[in-house]
């Protein structure tokens, strides 16, 4: 509080880094979720023919772990790359609807901002972005909270995977005692952040309810895409009747 | 310490995949004006995405897991992130040793 800075791009440089370290803070929870899992997935991997320098290759660049660990299922020794292209873009077709919801925001920022934030938009990191945009009216995207979290999380996601490579599996079957239940715990307070009241509770129960269904009747990742058109086709009436 | 090409090759298609995912919402909408309904909409959306990933745990048949699920959203009404973790966790560990 030192200096005294006029423009408002000066400040908003200043806030980088209390903002980065807001969140670091903020996504530290998160890493109950992410250790074991990526321990998890880099065992998987390396059972199923993976090289300990390719597990932090795929989870580095891909940096979407549904799709990983989808990938890991379906690997073989040579891969089925259009097999594996198809499933991630199923999977991960979420991103773009998580994309264009994020747009708004981003407008202030320069093209390779943008380009180069939109590579590490995560579910986790996505989710709390917004939440973080919708708690103060008027907030603006801040470079600073979203790096935190980004830098935090990709660290942690890399170089777990890699660890769970290099070491096999050393927490044995961690799912017994129910760890694999702190993955949905961190999706169900992201929703609670985005809550909003009644209104959005009929378009989420949809999407839920078309989920599950499509989960049992077909297989693979189509439920994802299912529950959420169906939700989006919800959301389209309740809109209307506001 | 190795690398393979056809590993290679189909890690970086799914990289790729993967990122034209993520850029293209941005890319339909940007520098583009939303109406309010529009807006509106938009909001609800992103709980439909994230609702529908986690559908498989909803599908289970499993008693405890349904039972730790069910925890997990009652401590998420209360608590904030970590404690509801833990309480999902603690009670799914838990259920799963009693009921098997």
């Amino acid at each position: 509080m030192g200096t005294m800075h006029t423009t408002s791009p000066s400040s908003r440089q200043d806030d980088f880094w209390p903002d980065f370290l807001r969140g670091v803070k903020t996504s530290l929870p998160l890493l109950i979720a992410f250790i074991p899992f990526g321990l998890l997935l880099g065992s998987q991997a390396v059972q199923k023919g993976f090289s300990i320098v390719e597990v932090p290759l795929l989870t580095g660049l891909n940096f979407a772990g549904g799709s990983e660990f989808a990938a890991v299922g379906l690997w073989s020794i040579p891969p089925a790359i259009l097999l594996l292209a198809g499933v991630t873009f199923l999977i991960n077709s979420r991103h773009i609807l998580m994309g264009a919801a994020l747009a708004p925001h981003l407008r202030h920022l320069r093209r390779w901002q943008i380009f180069l934030l939109l590579f590490c938009m995560c579910d986790e990191v996505w989710a709390l972005t917004l939440t973080d945009l919708h708690t103060k009216p008027g907030r603006r995207f801040s470079m600073g909270f979203y790096a935190g979290i980004t830098v935090c999380l990709y660290l942690c996601w890399v170089s777990f995977t890699f660890i769970g490579g290099y070491s096999g599996n050393i927490l044995g079957d961690l799912t017994r005692y129910g760890v694999d239940m702190a993955f949905p715990a961190v999706f169900i307070m992201l929703l609670k952040g985005m809550w909003k009241g009644a209104r959005n509770a009929l378009p989420w129960c949809v999407s839920l309810g078309v989920a599950v269904l499509v989960y049992h009747l077909l297989p693979g990742a189509w439920y994802v895409p299912a529950g959420t058109l169906a939700g989006i086709l919800t959301s389209l009436l309740v809109v209307r009747s506001i | 310490m190795t690398l393979h090409i056809p590993a290679l090759l189909a890690i970086l298609t799914m990289a790729l995949v993967t990122y034209l995912t993520r850029i293209s919402g941005y890319l339909l909408l940007a520098g583009r004006h939303l109406s309010p309904r529009m807006k509106a909409i938009m909001d609800i959306v992103p709980g439909c995405v994230l609702v529908a990933v986690i559908a498989p745990n909803f599908a289970t048949g499993h008693p405890a897991d349904l039972l730790g699920l069910a925890a997990t959203l009652l401590a998420a009404t209360r608590f904030s992130l970590l404690p509801t973790m833990l309480c999902g966790v603690i009670t799914t560990g838990v259920l799963r040793a009693v009921l098997g």
